[in-house]
Order: C-alpha cells, then structure tokens, then sequence
C-alpha cells in the first residue's frame, strides 16, 4: 500500500527528517542539548477538570523517532496527554516542551508572537478518532487548506506533495471526492495523509480506528505501520489494540487514573509485567 | 365595481416601476442583512462581555420595535438632529439592519451544529483564527444556515411594501399612489398583490430545492 517510498525522489519524509536532526543540533549550550533531545517532554503535567483530576505529575518523554504507545483503562487520561500536547487545552501544572520549546507560551513569561507559536508547534500533527475532515472541501482540498495557508506553499505545490501523500495512502483516484462519499477507514487515511502534508516531526494518534470496523481499522493501521517503518516521525498513540500496539511500540506507557503506572519494551509489558495491574488490564482486552 | 382591462394596461407601466423598485430594495437590504448577521454572530462568538452585550442590545432592539416606527424615527427625527438622509437608503438600511439581526440568531444556531472536532482538527493544522473562520467555519455557517436564511429573506422581500409609508416607489407605493390619483383601487392594489405573489415563486423553488436536498 505504501508506495510512496519505493522512488527515493518522492520520500515525503526526508524532510521531516532533515528537519529533526536540524533541531537537535541548532541549540547551543549542554543543558539544551539534553532537553532538546526529546521530540516531547511533559514534565510534571496535572490536568483536571473541576474536582475530577484526568492527569497527575505526569513525567513522560519521547525521542525524536520514537514510536510510544500509551495503553490503559478508558479515563485514564491518555487522550487528554494528546490534546494537551496539541494545545488544544492547558494543564494545570507543569510543563510540556516540544524539542526543548516550552508550548505553554504564556506560563513562559517571554513575550513570543504568533509566528514563532505557530513554529513551535507546527512540528506536531493529530489525527483523531472521528477522523475530522472538512465536510464542504474535497479531499485535495482538505490537504492543500493548511499547506497553503500556514506554509504558504504555492497551490500547484502543495497539490503536488498533497498527491504523492494520497499515493502512499493509495486514495490517489479519491482526490476530487467529498469526506461523506468515502468509508470510515478511506477518511481516516485522508487525515491521516492530511495531517503528513504538513511534515510534522511528532505526530499524535488518538484512537484512530476506534470509531471504525475491524474490517477498515486494518487498513488504517496498514498506512500507520507504514508511516511508523519509514519515517522518522516520532509517534505519540493511544489505541485499543495491543496486537499494534505491541508490534509498532518501542515503548509503552500504561495509564491508569492520570499516572503511568508501568512503561517499557512491547515484549516486557505484554510478556511480564511488574504491576499486578497492568496484569489484570491486558488480560481483561485480550480476553475480550 | 367592474374590472377594467385598460386601465389595467395604463398603470402597468407604473407598476413595474415599482418592481424594480421592490427587485432593487430587496436585493440590496438582504445583502446587508445576510452579510451583517453573519458579522454580529462572529462577533458574538469571538468576543467576551463587551461584544456579547453589544449584540444583544442590537438584537433586542432592532427585533423589539416595529419596522415603522423605525423607518419614521430615521425618516422625521433624525433630520432634527441634522442627519438627512433620502427614503430609499433609509429603507434598505433599516430593514437591512432589522433582517441582520434576525439573521444573526440563524448563523449562531448553525454555528453552535458545527461539531467542536472540525475546530480542534484547525488547531491541529495550525490554521489561524482568520484562516478557519474564512475557509472552514463561515462556509459551513451558511450551508448549515441557507434554507432558514432563504425564508427571512422572502420575508424580508415581502416587508419592502411598508417603504411605501416613506414614499419609496416600490411595487406597494405605486399601487398606492395610482390609487389615490384615480380613486379606483381595485385593479392596483389586485395587480400589486398578483405580482408579490409572483415575485414569490423563485423563492418558493429553492426553497423546495433546498428541502429536497436536506430531506
């Protein structure tokens, strides 16, 4: 399915590559350094909302690379890790750092304009459960919006770059169609082609297939496999199925009410795990 | 009271003066109503207490006094204060006004259906505030709003005919004046209504357009 990598002319990801190595070593001093060799760090993040406390003192990084998994009970807090990082809400407390940049532009105190806000957090993409396309846009359309608004790209180039991304999907005949023609699983993949365009170096996946059937959830997990053998994209997910899970983590982090309570290797966490309930979760979605 | 078919043919003339009239009222305070509707609910949902109270003031107001009383007080009192301004911008700004603020409550309805997802998937593009309401919420605002907006502006083109009170030469004046200068109403004021009514019927097409393609 993914084709797009079989001419290294049109490797989508190259840049995003570049990019990275680019960011980590543009910082002077050691102590940068060493933050900015995560693509995402939260440190000591707490979010609640009102009384009822979704995240607490959450520590958790990830390597420009990096394909982490974060798996656990429902409400535990794993989508709000997600949204936080994507701005689209604040923590509490604490602190999330996008290669070393704080996002929570006005707990900085530094006076920072829109322009570099924008930078700093262009390097993260989502692609979330209920796929979000725009429903009055066709596909291309939906992918050229951003490209060409944010990153100014010209519309013959990012139509360009929009079509090799709907190749490596293989949505490449879909271009002209609308979201409400295409299958739960085709939109997927267009957001997710449409959150790709814009060359994130960290991109956040908020249980992409939950809203599809098992049927089409392959599909879209085909495409993410792919993103994830290919790129050097750093993965941030959140999913129910630990049979992905397992085979596209380097590290799972395992959640339960707002704490990590158990992170490591697939293998380690899905073949031996030290808490007892980390145990009895697995066994409970396994035996599903 | 007999029909008379060639005073008929005499005042048509003047009669059509008068739809042109009513084409031209309709045309321009309907622009002004969908465009400053969709304004004031923008404002409404951009703005914090200054611009809600702002906009609700304006829409208690312009809902809450009838459209002649307003179309006097701009006509008869705003002179006194020194502001002259002739009958047919007064009536095409009122009645813009009035029909914005009707409109507004249409675009805000649509607005609120829009699922809060398609915002976070903006914020997740990185697509600025201009950007997302231009290309993203706005299109949508009106998709959603059209069939409700299409009915105030029927509505709004029905109500062209009080601008008569103020002399403007829409269909309803004209109808008026040929009646007081021949003192027969019959024929005038049946044509004036024959006419609305089918001055009607473009509306009442897409109207039944837009509920075929919603059903």
């Amino acid at each position: 399915m993914l084709n797009a990598s079989d001419t290294p002319r049109s490797d989508p990801f190259s840049a995003a590559a570049a990019a990275t190595s680019n960011a980590t070593g543009a910082h002077g001093s050691d102590s940068e350094l060493q933050q900015a060799l995560w693509a995402i760090e939260f440190q000591k993040v707490s979010k609640s909302f009102g009384a009822h406390q979704v995240l607490v003192d959450l520590d958790l990084q990830v390597r420009p690379g990096e394909k982490v998994t974060l798996i656990g009970p429902s409400g535990s807090g794993k989508t709000t890790v997600l949204r936080l990082a994507m701005t689209l809400g604040k923590p509490t407390g604490g602190d999330i750092r996008i290669f070393g940049e704080s996002i929570l532009f006005e707990a900085t105190g530094k006076p920072i304009s829109a322009g570099q806000e924008t930078r700093i957090r262009r390097r993260c993409g989502m692609v979330f459960q209920q796929f979000n396309l725009f429903p009055h846009l066709t596909v291309l359309q939906n992918l050229i919006l951003a490209p060409t608004t944010v990153l100014r790209q010209s519309r013959e180039q990012a139509e360009v770059s929009a079509l090799e991304y709907l190749r490596m999907v293989d949505l490449q005949d879909k271009a002209l169609s609308y979201p409400s023609q295409l299958s739960g699983g085709q939109q997927q993949r267009i957001a997710i082609a449409r959150a790709l365009v814009m060359k994130p170096e960290i991109l956040l996946l908020d249980e992409i297939t939950s809203a599809l059937d098992p049927e089409l959830a392959g599909e879209v997990l085909d495409v993410v496999r792919g993103v994830a053998q290919q790129s050097n994209v750093s993965l941030l997910i959140v999913t129910h199925e630990m049979r992905f899970a397992r085979e596209v983590s380097d590290r799972i982090a395992v959640f339960d009410r707002g704490r990590i309570i158990e992170e490591g290797p697939p293998d380690k966490i899905f073949g031996q795990p030290d808490s007892e309930r980390t145990r009895s979760f697995l066994q409970s979605v396994l035996n599903h | 009271m007999t029909w008379d078919w060639s005073f008929v043919l005499k005042i048509l003339p003047r009669l059509m003066e008068g739809v042109w009239y009513t084409i031209l009222v309709t045309l321009a305070s309907s622009t002004l109503a969908l465009s400053g509707g969709l304004a004031l609910a923008i404002l409404e949902s951009v703005s914090t207490t200054f611009g809600r109270a702002f906009v609700c003031f304006w829409l208690e107001l312009f809902r809450g006094v009838p459209t002649l009383v307003l179309l006097y007080f701009t006509f008869y009192v705003l002179p006194e204060v020194g502001i002259i301004l002739p009958a047919i911008p007064i009536g095409i700004g009122v009645l813009g006004i009035v029909y914005a603020a009707y409109c507004s409550e249409v675009y805000r309805g649509s607005l609120i259906t829009i699922p809060s997802e398609l915002r976070d998937a903006c914020v997740a593009l990185h697509l600025s505030p201009n950007v997302t309401w231009r290309r993203v919420l706005i299109p949508l605002m009106i998709k959603r709003a059209a069939p409700a907006l299409l009915n105030y502006v029927l509505s709004l083109f029905r109500e062209t005919a009080v601008l008569f009170a103020l002399g403007v030469p829409v269909l309803m004046g004209q109808a008026n004046e040929v009646g007081y200068e021949s003192f027969r109403y019959l024929e005038p004021y049946t044509l004036a209504g024959v006419i609305y009514l089918c001055m009607n019927l473009p509306f009442l097409y897409l109207l039944s357009r837009f509920k075929d393609k919603h059903a």
